[in-house]
């Protein structure tokens, strides 16, 4: 899958003002060489028809091009030193950041991804964004669907964020 | 042999213990009580102070007979892993059982310091109504308890003197636990709330603090604005230890300069922390402490530079720093060049995850501070890059060095120039440092950097590897090495049953093992815990196989922690941590 019209201008972003901190990173992102090949969404534990014995699991492959690790570098998670966390979009090479400290609820950071990942980026599917889902990947490692618990739990534990289809 | 040792019995147990009081620590008076029965029975009866490593690694009644006298204990529970998320969050550390037997046998207690801990709403509540004398409450690292807790030991603790959670996670049930500190409450020295997620009531807080006369340490959540940090300051012009909470406000040239007075008021300063989402227009408020001040931590503070520099160099006579890798190498040049008087030094990656975040902290840094700073001795570094040579010259610059934690945040990094392994770098490093204490190596390593650790670590009590060596011998070289191994925690190395086997009773010398993703197998736990009786052994696995009983010899072992205990296996284990 190409690079579609995912470039969106950062000066487009209404985010922009209001975090300096994203807002280093997001030029980075643009310019960004990493070749990055299609996300897959790789399925945690349960992998039940991969029984191949012992298996290094704290290793994952992630869309972005890091690697994620469980518990990797050691530093403790229990403050959040900065509030962004990076947001993927299935088949988009480059990601974004959100600041998740500027919204108060799942509907506010819901917004913001709409604004981010606009519709026309993906207008082969029909239905618009019922046919999305909202991942983050928590401070254990696991994938979750955003929105299953209280938001201060979420933005607590949130490490990434990811949106795939269904 | 009874004969050489009558000059013990001259002398009544009064004489004994009151020479005993003149020995404060505590390997001294485990030295003494092991000298003769009549002084070990002297000083366990007399002894004040208990540090305890390994909560399991006695039953807390026992614990409690032995040492009747005990006025202020230590108490530490979850393998130091657990803050990065690699011990099931239900593995165990309970505090009840202790609480319990300590409310029993000690009711005289007053100190009680918890770590890595699950201490809930109920021991709170327990200690609160237990120790008439209670005057010290430190949580450090712990969780399973809520405001509604220390809203218990603020009411009934008449003497406290201490309360401290620092990096606790602590749930939020009781909105105002603040007041319920009474009216006659005056006797707070020292106050570090700083991990509360919630609000605190300033009002309410500055009212304490206003009948506190003797408070020196106060640290802030980040729900206090600095407009409140103000009032506050005013009213404790003595501390010495201050965290501060929300750093930054909008541009008001009149809370700057009431802010600035009320820092400058403040002449015995000397610890300073908090700066959560700082503001640039308000850090020159603190400025005129910095000379003052010993210890800076700016671990939370997102500052870049140049104010982080401007900041951290005209704090002179700076001991301790904790900074983020905003400081970049520039920065660290200038500490090298301002703080010659630093110790210790912590550097911490503000963006942990980025893979692709463009870096000016490189070993540069390091090197810098390791010529500038003579005193220098204790190092937490994390970087994305080293080099053997830069290694070298932090080995050949400060021998002196006791703690030495490098974290290259990739696995398995050579040395960027040579593209070698860094066995070279920190075999130089263990070398030179012969007082090295603790150790944390990273990037790619091979066997040959534990032959060298092995051999020349003496001193070291501590080490933690991870993602490194290439087989069995690089542990076998580590536990027949390291004559002072106190902890081991390892992490994604090739490291198998062999080394295990062949050095068990080396494992007895130790307080605790923690290796996960290695390659060690069911049957090497199975032998282990049968040869070393002493031992718990303990497997983790949530993969959730089916009962461990029933697996076979071959069967790998995710999570393993071995720890010398005289109380047997315990009775909380939960469903994935089966005791071999």
């Amino acid at each position: 899958m190409e690079l579609e019209l995912g470039l969106a201008l950062p000066s487009s972003d209404l985010m922009m003002e209001k975090s300096t901190f994203c807002k280093k990173r997001r030029f980075d992102e643009v310019l960004d060489e990493n070749t990055v090949t299609l996300p897959l969404f790789m399925q945690r534990e349960e992998d039940s028809d991969s029984d191949r014995g012992f298996e290094r699991s704290s290793e994952e492959l992630n869309f972005g091009g890091g690697r994620v690790i469980v518990g990797w570098p050691p530093v403790k998670l229990s403050r959040r030193r900065t509030s962004c966390v990076k947001v993927n979009m299935e088949g988009i090479a480059i990601g974004r950041k959100v600041d998740l400290s500027l919204h108060d609820s799942y509907q506010a950071l819901f917004l913001t991804l709409y604004t981010m990942f606009p519709k026309k980026q993906h207008e082969e599917e029909d239905g618009g964004y019922n046919s999305y889902k909202v991942t983050y990947e928590d401070e254990e490692g696991d994938w979750m669907l955003v929105g299953d618990v209280p938001w201060e739990a979420f933005i607590k534990s949130a490490k990434r964020l990811k949106i795939i289809t269904c | 042999m009874v004969g050489r040792f009558r000059w013990a019995a001259m002398f009544p147990d009064e004489v004994w213990e009151h020479v005993f009081s003149f020995l404060t620590s505590d390997a001294d008076r485990n030295a003494a009580a092991l000298v003769c029965r009549n002084w070990n029975r002297i000083e366990r009866r007399s002894r004040k102070r208990v540090f305890v490593g390994n909560c399991y690694s006695v039953a807390p009644t026992v614990a409690v007979r032995l040492f009747p006298e005990v006025r202020a204990a230590v108490i530490k529970g979850k393998p130091h892993f657990a803050d990065f998320n690699l011990v099931p969050s239900d593995w165990g550390g309970g505090a009840e059982a202790w609480v319990e037997a300590m409310a029993e046998g000690w009711p005289n207690l007053e100190e009680l310091r918890f770590k890595r801990m699950v201490v809930s709403d109920d021991c709170l509540d327990l200690i609160a109504r237990s120790f008439k004398n209670f005057k010290v409450l430190s949580l450090v690292s712990c969780d399973g308890f809520s405001t509604s807790g220390l809203a218990a030991i603020a009411a009934n603790c008449r003497n406290l003197r201490e309360l401290n959670l620092r990096e606790s996670e602590v749930e939020e049930t009781c909105l105002n636990w603040i007041s319920h500190f009474p009216e006659s409450c005056t006797s707070l020295v020292a106050l570090d709330i700083a991990c509360l997620e919630g609000e605190v009531n300033a009002s309410i807080l500055e009212r304490l603090i206003s009948r506190c006369s003797n408070i020196m340490t106060l640290r802030l959540n980040h729900s206090v604005p600095l407009e409140r940090l103000v009032g506050l300051l005013q009213r404790a012009p003595q501390l010495m230890d201050l965290g501060t909470g929300k750093f930054s406000a909008r541009h008001n040239p009149q809370l700057f300069s009431r802010l600035e007075s009320a820092i400058a008021g403040c002449k015995n300063l000397r610890n300073l922390s908090g700066f959560w989402e700082p503001g640039l227009t308000y850090l020159p408020a603190v400025y005129s402490i910095c000379e003052g001040l010993t210890s800076l931590n700016l671990n939370y503070a997102t500052i870049q530079n140049p104010e982080l520099v401007k900041l951290i160099s005209r704090c002179k006579n700076l001991r301790r720093l904790l900074v983020m890798d905003l400081i970049e190498d520039s920065g660290l040049v200038a500490v090298a060049s301002s703080c010659k008087l630093l110790q210790e030094l912590r550097v911490f990656p503000s963006d942990p995850y980025d893979a692709a975040e463009p870096v000016s902290l490189t070993e540069q840094g390091l090197v810098a501070v390791s010529a500038g700073c003579p005193m220098l001795h204790s190092v937490l570094y994390f970087c994305r890059q080293m080099t053997n040579a830069a290694l070298l010259t932090v080995a050949k610059n400060r021998p002196n060095l006791t703690c030495f934690r490098l974290c290259i945040i990739e696995p398995r990094t050579p040395d960027y120039v040579t593209q070698e392994p860094l066995d070279t770098g920190f075999s130089a490093i263990v070398e030179s440092c012969k007082d090295l204490r603790r150790l944390s190596v990273s990037g790619l390593l091979t066997d040959l950097v534990f032959k060298s650790i092995g051999a020349s670590a003496n001193y070291l009590e501590m080490l933690s590897i991870a993602f490194a060596g290439d087989g069995d011998m690089g542990l076998h070289y580590i536990l027949s090495g390291c004559k002072n191994l106190r902890k081991l925690e390892i992490r994604d190395c090739p490291f198998g049953d062999k080394p295990l086997l062949q050095n068990a009773s080396k494992l007895e010398t130790m307080r605790s093992l923690w290796m996960s993703s290695c390659s060690v197998t069911l049957g090497a736990c199975r032998q282990l815990a049968r040869a070393m009786p002493r031992l718990n052994v303990e497997v983790i696995n949530e993969s959730g196989r089916g009962p461990l009983v029933a697996q076979p010899d071959n069967c790998p072992v995710e999570k393993l922690y071995i720890y010398r205990t005289i109380a047997g296996p315990r009775t909380d284990t939960p469903q994935c941590v089966w005791t071999i």
